[in-house]
C-alpha cells in the first residue's frame, strides 16, 4: 500500500513539476487563457500538516502531555476555482488532496480505559494510570469543497467541508510506568515497573471514512506562486463508532502550510 | 534565455518563500498549540476511582504475622491468647475512600467480618473480607473438594468444623488472568477435575500464556497450588518468582507429606528464548517433571515469608526441614500412584518449643505441573492430579 503511495505521489510531482516548467516557457497557453476567461483557475500545490487527533477538550483521565511529535506529514493537491458573477468575487474551490497526518503522543494518565488484544485474540482489559505512548499515522485521500472569496485580486479566502478516504491507517502505541485495574478499578492490581511493557494497536479500528472543515487563506505571492495556510478540523471521531475502548471521541486538527503554483 | 532566467527566478523564490516558510512554520506551531492548549487545557484531576485498603493495623502488640492484604481480603494472625471478641482494626485506605464500618470500629472477629470501601468519586465500593486468627494451619487432610469461583477462575479452600471456608489456598491462576488466554476456569492452570482418586481432585496443567504473557516475559505458566499468598503485583514487575509469598503459622512439628497423584509430560518441552517471537525455544527429546515439596521455617523479622526465590535454597537459615519428591519417584502415570516424602531437617536446627507455641513457625505445601515451571520452563500440557493429601505431624505434648 505504502509503495504504491509512494509511486502515485511521484508521479503526481512529477507531472506537476513538468507542467510548471511547460507553463513556465510559454507562461501561460491559449487554454488557460479561456478558461481565465470563463472564470476558472488552477493551481497544483505542497504542503506540510502539522498537528494531531486529539480529544476534545481533553478528558480528565489525561493528566499531562509529556511529549508530543507531529512527524513528517506532506499534502499534495490540486485545486480548481470557478469564481461567479461579474465581479468574481466569489467562487467555488474543488480539490483532490493526498496527503498524511499524523503524531507521536505521550502521557500520564488516571484510571484510562484500555484494552488490549493479543495475538491470539486474548483480551485484557481495565483501567490504566501510568504512562500511554500513542503512534497515529494516516494517509488520505481528501476532497475539500469550499466557498471562496477573494478579498483582493491576490488574497483568497476560503471555508468548507472536506471528506477523507483514508488508505492507510496506524494506531498504536505501549504503556509503561503504571499500573492496571483488572476490568474496573476494584480489580485486581498489577504494577508494570521499569522496562515492563504492553503494545496495544487499535489500526483496525480507525474509521476509513472521515470529514470535517477547512478554512484557510491564498495568497499570491508572485504572479504563478501561491502560499496557503489551512486550517482542516475533523468533525468525526478518528476510530469506528463501534469502538468503545477509548471512551473519547478524537478530532485530527491539522495546520497545513503550503506553496503551490497558480497557471 | 526566457527558460533559464525563469527558472534561476523560480529558485531565489523558493529559497525566499522557504525562509518565509520556515518562520511562518515556528509561528504557527505556535499558534495552533496555544490554540489547542486554549480548548483543550488539562481538565482538574478526577476524584479517585479505587476502593482499596492499603494498610491495617491493631493497637497492642498482638500481631503475629505482618496483615495479609489481599485485594478484596485481610487476614490478621494474631498472637496466641489475644480476644478476637473485641477488636479495632484501623485502616489506611485509597486517598479520598471511606470505609464503612468506620476504621477503628470495636467488632468481634470471631467469625471473619465484613467492609466495604466506597471510592472518593462514589461510584465503586469493594467488599473485604476481614478474617482474624490465632490458630494457624489446623487442618491435615485435603481432599480438593471445595472451590469457589472468582473471575473466570477457581479457589480451592479448606473448611471448619462447621463445614465453613476456613482458609484457601493460593495459586498463579490471578496472573493467568491477565494474560486473557483464559475462558473458562478449566482453561486455567490451576483447577478441579471430577474424577480424582475419591470424589473430585486437583488438577496443574502448564499453559502457554500468549502474547502478553510471552510480552512479559512469562512465556509459561506451570500449574500450582500452595499454601500461602499469590502477590499478583510483583508478579510482573520482574520477580515473579517472589510473587509466591508461601506458608501460613502452623504449630507442630511436621512428619511427612503423603498422597495419590497421576501425571503426563506434554509433547514438547521449551525453554525460554526472549528473541522468539512466543519467547519458548523447544527442547527436543526433553521430558516434564512435577514437583511436590512442603518447607518448614521460622517466620523471622528479617524473613516472614519465604518464596519462590529462597524457599528451596540450602543456605536459607530460616528454614528447619523439607519434604521434597525424589525425582526418580515423581514418574509418569495414568494410574493413581501413592506418594509419601518424609519432612528432612536440617543439619543442626531444633525446633524451639516456645517459639512453636507462640506461633513463630510456618508451613508451606507446593504443587506444580512443571518442576522448573518457576523459570519458565516446562512442556505445554504438562497435567498434575493430586488427591487426598494428608499432612502427618507430631501432636503437641502436653
Amino acid at each position: 500500500m505504502k509503495k504504491k503511495l509512494i509511486t502515485v505521489i511521484c508521479a503526481f510531482a512529477a507531472a506537476v513539476s513538468l507542467c510548471g516548467a511547460a507553463r513556465a516557457q510559454s507562461d501561460r497557453t491559449p487554454g488557460i487563457i479561456r478558461s481565465a476567461l470563463m472564470g476558472l483557475e488552477y493551481e497544483v500545490k505542497a504542503g506540510i500538516n502539522i498537528g494531531g487527533a486529539s480529544p476534545l477538550p481533553l478528558p480528565e483521565e489525561i493528566r499531562r502531555i509529556d511529549s508530543y511529535s507531529p512527524m513528517f506529514c506532506f499534502s499534495l493537491e490540486g485545486d480548481i476555482v470557478k469564481w461567479l458573477g461579474e465581479k468574481e468575487r466569489w467562487g467555488i474551490v474543488f480539490g483532490l488532496r493526498l496527503e498524511t497526518k499524523g503524531m507521536k503522543t505521550g502521557a500520564r494518565t488516571k484510571n484510562y480505559s484500555m484494552e488490549i488484544i493479543g495475538d491470539g485474540g486474548e483480551r485484557v482489559k481495565g483501567n490504566w494510570t501510568g504512562m500511554v505512548r500513542t503512534r497515529y499515522h494516516g494517509t488520505f485521500v481528501s476532497i475539500p469543497l469550499l466557498a471562496a472569496f477573494k478579498a483582493n485580486p491576490r488574497l483568497r479566502l476560503h471555508v468548507g467541508p472536506y471528506v477523507s478516504f483514508m488508505t492507510d491507517g496506524d494506531f498504536s502505541g505501549h504503556v509503561y510506568e503504571g499500573y492496571l485495574r483488572e476490568n474496573d478499578p476494584t480489580g485486581n492490581k498489577v504494577e508494570f515497573e521499569g522496562d515492563k511493557r504492553a503494545t496495544y494497536d487499535f489500526s483496525d479500528d480507525l474509521r476509513t471514512v472521515q470529514w470535517g472543515v477547512q478554512a484557510g487563506v491564498n495568497w499570491k505571492a508572485f504572479k504563478h506562486l501561491t502560499v496557503s495556510g489551512n486550517l482542516t478540523w475533523g468533525v468525526s471521531d478518528i476510530f469506528e463508532k463501534d469502538f468503545k475502548t477509548i471512551t473519547f471521541n478524537m478530532y485530527p486538527i491539522y495546520l497545513n502550510i503550503g506553496f503551490g503554483y497558480a497557471f | 534565455m526566457i527558460f533559464f532566467d525563469r527558472l534561476m527566478a523560480w529558485f531565489y523564490f523558493c529559497g525566499k518563500i522557504n525562509r518565509l516558510f520556515m518562520k511562518r512554520n515556528a509561528l504557527a506551531v505556535i499558534l495552533l498549540f496555544a490554540g489547542l492548549v486554549a480548548v483543550s487545557c488539562i481538565k482538574e484531576e478526577a476524584p479517585n476511582a479505587e476502593a482499596d485498603i492499603e494498610s491495617c493495623t491493631l493497637a497492642g502488640d498482638v500481631l503475629n504475622r505482618d496483615p495479609v492484604i489481599e485485594n478484596d481480603r485481610v487476614t490478621l494472625f494474631l498472637k496466641k491468647g489475644t480476644d478476637l471478641t473485641s477488636l479495632s482494626p484501623e485502616f489506611t485506605l485509597t486517598p479520598g475512600a471511606m470505609i464503612s464500618p468506620a476504621s477503628g470500629t470495636e467488632r468481634d472477629f470471631t467469625t471473619p467480618q465484613e467492609y466495604t470501601v466506597t471510592s472518593e468519586d462514589g461510584r465503586w465500593k469493594k467488599k473485604y473480607k476481614v478474617e482474624a486468627t490465632t490458630s494457624g494451619i489446623t487442618t491435615r487432610d485435603f481432599h480438593f473438594e471445595n472451590v469457589r469461583m472468582e473471575g473466570k477462575y477457581q479457589i480451592f479452600y479448606e473448611t471448619n468444623a462447621e463445614g465453613e471456608e476456613d482458609w484457601a489456598w493460593s495459586s498463579g491462576n490471578p496472573g493467568f488472568a491477565m494474560t486473557g488466554v483464559g475462558k473458562s476456569c478449566t482453561d486455567y492452570p490451576t483447577y478441579q477435575s471430577e474424577d480424582g482418586y475419591k470424589g473430585k481432585c486437583l488438577t496443574l496443567t502448564t499453559r502457554k500464556t500468549g502474547s502478553f504473557g510471552a510480552m512479559m516475559g512469562m512465556p509459561i505458566a506451570s500449574g500450582n497450588l500452595f499454601i500461602g499468598t499469590f502477590d499478583l503485583s510483583s508478579a510482573l514487575t520482574g520477580q515473579p518468582l517472589s510473587a509466591t509469598k508461601f506458608g501460613k503459622p502452623f504449630d507442630y512439628i511436621p512428619k511427612s507429606l503423603h498422597g495419590y497423584y497421576k501425571y503426563r509430560s506434554g509433547e514438547v518441552f521449551y525453554k525460554q528464548d526472549a528473541s522468539a517471537s512466543d519467547g519458548l525455544k523447544p527442547v527436543p527429546d526433553k521430558k516434564d517433571r512435577f514437583n511436590i515439596y512442603a518447607v518448614f521455617y521460622e517466620s523471622t523479622k528479617e524473613m516472614e515469608t519465604v518464596d519462590g526465590t529462597n524457599a528451596l535454597s540450602e543456605d536459607n537459615p530460616n528454614v528447619f526441614a523439607v519434604a521434597k519428591i525424589e525425582q526418580d519417584e515423581a514418574v509418569e502415570t495414568d494410574k493413581w500412584t501413592l506418594f509419601e516424602i518424609p519432612f528432612k531437617p536440617r543439619t543442626g536446627k531444633t525446633v524451639d518449643a516456645d517459639k512453636l507455641k507462640a506461633g513463630r513457625y510456618s508451613l508451606a505445601i507446593v504443587f506444580a505441573s512443571s518442576l522448573d515451571g518457576d523459570r519458565f520452563e516446562g512442556a505445554p500440557g504438562s497435567t498434575l492430579c493430586v488427591d487426598e493429601v494428608t499432612l502427618e505431624y507430631k501432636e503437641p505434648e502436653e
